[in-house]
């Protein structure tokens, strides 16, 4: 496990802003606001074209072969520019629970597939509040899925859905084909997130894992989408230190710089100290991915990036003034993307639960 | 395992070895005064040059090892969990005596003054804060004037740490009052035994005195006790306070570890129910385990970038501010959690054993070395670019500052 980025990956991260960056539209993001059911199809398409839905599947399944840290970066990078397409997480999810499963069949045929952007996928473990409900109402018998699974990120558009359900023999990790499930748009704060409610009854399914190992599965998936969701959340929190900075050495008040009054001054420090806190963890937990640690420093990565994105959304916002709360200006896609990101992957209450039952040993 | 890891693992074995001596747990049941504790003090320092663990990264010609920063900082970390008696030299070899190695103009002298500060026979004081600045250093009003070949020196110092046993002390001081506040300072090492020093001990809150106030009256100082150009202070005393870069850190603040409060709230309960299971405790909990690991995560990045020959970011610059605010609100908490057995308090109990003591020294690690808001000031202006504050005196002559 490496803490310092190697070239290769500061490659990624240098080449995957400047794609962003050169293909970055404001108006563009606006728009998709006021749509319901319409993702931001170029970043996608950039996404496909970049390689970036192949980077962790597997060389033998047509990917790139590359990991966690890889990913975070392209997220990262994404994070900044509030673009992104909720495929690109939940298809890690899918691509992992593929891998980790043993199932070589269902890895063939999907993984393919995943890598060059032709299946997006899904992740659709809530229920209800939870992020990931102990006894599930969504059944699944005989091979078939049964149920709702509500608001759903990518889930209007995905081609495959990870779905958390309940079997006979306790929880199962399955794998459906949304072409035979029923989908309704969710009107958002978000809209590009593209969440819909999915209804299957009797969508048929492959199993990836049942009982303990779905269990443990799961939490795994979870976790390691929320170290991407964490870089991405780094990625904006980051821009936004970057606006909030830039505006304070523009904007003048009372006859100076309003960077020079140390109110606003020490606001901007703050939120440089939430974003480097984070990233740390970011870079710890993406490089600790399999390894014992690994859930605890997912769940410090997700609640620090969370805090960053939030704060800097809420500051940077407050530092502008009336600007700042502008529809024009655009403030407000950093911080309805803090939102959406902060609840997608489970939000705080459930992080700091989770961490504290693992840094405790109690029972999950 | 890597060379560091080898020397951390040396280091370690020795630190085991004197440890039934000199660690905190073994020192803990004695109920030694401070002066005792000194003395024990010194011999570990003795013990720890003779084993050859102490100037770790200084060059061997002036008397240290010459090892690298990594070596130091692996030994350090590795100190730290054994709690030895070396608080009372912490200062003196951290920046005092690396500025001496740096301007000291007798070399031999030099030498032999570096050996016994290692050795824990001399102790050495940084003599900066005053009544009228502490934050804003070149605020200072103690001045030397010129006295035949040498000067004399006459004012006020406040804070300084250890000054009752010092031996030495490195000073800044005005030499002249008619140029703008940071150009009119020069920098001295003093003699803190000779005639018109006098040392008084300030007994803070928490009811230790290792800080001190010190008076000069007419001190005489030899011109070969300049250090640096005359006019040149400011920068030789920002040379000082740069030179401590390497230094160990901890994301508990130098109070308790995390672990402590987890094993607090799992002893007690509120309104009956048990306080581990409670929200409020367990978000405390959580996000002071996320913010720590962060702190740990840039600090070992650091390590890593160092030993690969890189500059470490300026994030490191956020541990105190972060670490220690978060060990006053935790230590509250803690204290809350427990209470009315909390008022239980016993003032010499370890900072970072005790909620009590974390709590009510938790200020001053707010206030030394830099407060909160210069901390801020200097993350916004140096890493951010961010503009300086509105600045009066600025441009100003010293003696033309209104008071």
């Amino acid at each position: 496990m490496s803490i310092l980025y190697d070239e290769g990956q500061q490659a990624i991260a240098t080449e995957s802003r400047r794609v962003l960056d050169a293909r970055a539209s404001k108006d563009r993001l606006l728009k998709l606001l006021e749509q319901v059911g319409e993702h931001d199809a170029p970043f996608w398409d950039t996404a496909v074209e970049q390689g970036w839905t192949a980077l962790a599947v597997p060389e033998e399944h047509g990917g790139l072969g590359l990991g966690l840290v890889e990913l975070g970066l392209v997220a990262q990078a994404s994070g900044a520019a509030t673009a992104g397409a909720p495929f690109l997480t939940p298809g890690y999810g899918v691509t992992h629970a593929l891998v980790a499963a043993g199932n070589a069949d269902a890895a063939a045929k999907y993984l393919p597939q995943i890598a060059a952007g032709e299946a997006r996928g899904a992740v659709a473990f809530a229920e209800g509040t939870d992020i990931l409900p102990a006894a599930p109402a969504t059944r699944f018998t005989d091979g078939k899925l049964t149920g709702s699974k509500p608001a759903v990120p990518g889930g209007l558009k995905a081609e495959l859905a990870l779905v958390w359900a309940s079997g006979a023999n306790g929880p199962v990790l399955a794998l459906a084909e949304l072409a035979g499930a029923e989908r309704k748009a969710v009107s958002s704060f978000d809209n590009s997130r593209l969440y819909a409610d999915l209804t299957f009854a009797g969508t048929p399914a492959t199993v990836l894992a049942e009982g303990a190992a779905a269990t443990a599965l799961a939490r795994e998936v979870l976790a390691r989408m929320a170290v991407v969701t964490a870089h991405e959340q780094v990625g904006g929190a980051e821009a936004l230190l970057h606006i909030a900075r830039d505006y304070a050495v523009t904007r003048k008040a009372f006859g100076q710089l309003i960077g020079a009054f140390q109110s606003v001054k020490h606001r901007i420090a703050e939120m440089y100290g939430l974003v480097e806190i984070a990233r740390a963890n970011c870079i710890h937990a993406a490089a600790s991915a399999g390894t014992d640690g690994f859930l605890l420093a997912a769940a410090d990565a997700r609640l620090t990036a969370t805090e960053a994105y939030d704060t800097c959304a809420r500051d940077c916002v407050q530092i502008h003034g009336g600007i700042g709360v502008t529809w024009e200006q655009g403030l407000h896609l950093h911080m309805r993307r803090a939102r959406s990101l902060a609840i997608e992957q489970g939000n705080l209450l459930f992080w700091e639960d989770l961490l504290v039952e693992t840094l405790t040993g109690e029972a999950a | 395992m890597s060379e560091i890891e080898t020397y951390r693992a040396q280091a370690r074995a020795w630190l085991e070895s004197v440890a039934p001596k000199y660690s905190r747990a073994a020192r803990g049941k004695l109920n030694l005064s401070v002066e005792e504790d000194l003395a024990l003090g010194r011999q570990y320092m003795a013990e720890k040059y003779d084993a050859g663990y102490a100037g770790i990264n200084w060059k061997t010609e002036i008397g240290g090892q010459g090892l690298s920063n990594m070596h130091k900082i692996a030994f350090d970390a590795e100190e730290m969990q054994f709690g030895m008696p070396n608080v009372y030299f912490g200062i003196s070899l951290g920046m005092p005596i690396p500025i001496l190695i740096h301007y000291g103009q007798d070399r031999a002298w030099v030498k032999e003054r570096v050996i016994k500060a290692l050795r824990g026979e001399e102790i050495w004081c940084q003599l900066f804060s005053e009544p009228s600045g502490g934050s804003d250093l070149a605020a200072l009003r103690t001045k030397a004037e010129p006295d035949g070949n040498g000067w004399r020196m006459t004012g006020q110092k406040v804070w300084t740490s250890w000054a009752q046993y010092c031996d030495y002390g490195v000073i800044v001081v005005r030499t002249d009052p008619t140029v703008e506040k940071h150009k009119g300072l020069t920098y001295f090492w003093v003699d803190m035994k000779a005639e018109g020093v006098e040392v008084r001990p300030i007994k803070l809150a928490g009811g230790d005195s290792h800080v001190n106030e010190v008076f000069f009256d007419a001190v005489r100082l030899e011109d070969s006790q300049r250090m640096g150009e005359v006019g040149g202070g400011f920068g030789v005393a920002l040379h000082t306070l740069m030179i401590e870069r390497y230094i160990a850190t901890d994301s508990a603040g130098f109070g308790p570890h995390l672990d402590l409060f987890v094993d607090t709230a799992k002893d007690l309960t509120i309104n009956g129910k048990p306080a581990i299971k409670d929200g409020r405790i367990r978000s405390a909990i959580a996000r002071n385990h996320a913010m720590r690991a962060g702190l740990d995560s840039i600090t070992k990045r650091a390590f890593a970038m160092m030993q690969a020959g890189m500059q470490p970011g300026p994030e490191g610059s956020l541990q105190k501010l972060v670490a220690v605010r978060s060990r006053q609100k935790l230590s509250e908490m803690a204290l809350d959690l427990q209470g009315n057995q909390a008022f239980d308090f016993d003032p010499h109990a370890y900072v970072k054993e005790d909620w009590g003591t974390s709590w009510l020294n938790a200020p001053t690690g707010r206030i030394a070395g830099g407060s909160d808001e210069v901390l801020l000031n200097t993350i916004a202006e140096k890493v951010l670019g961010l503009p300086q504050d509105h600045r009066p005196d600025k441009g100003v002559p010293f003696n033309a500052i209104p008071a």
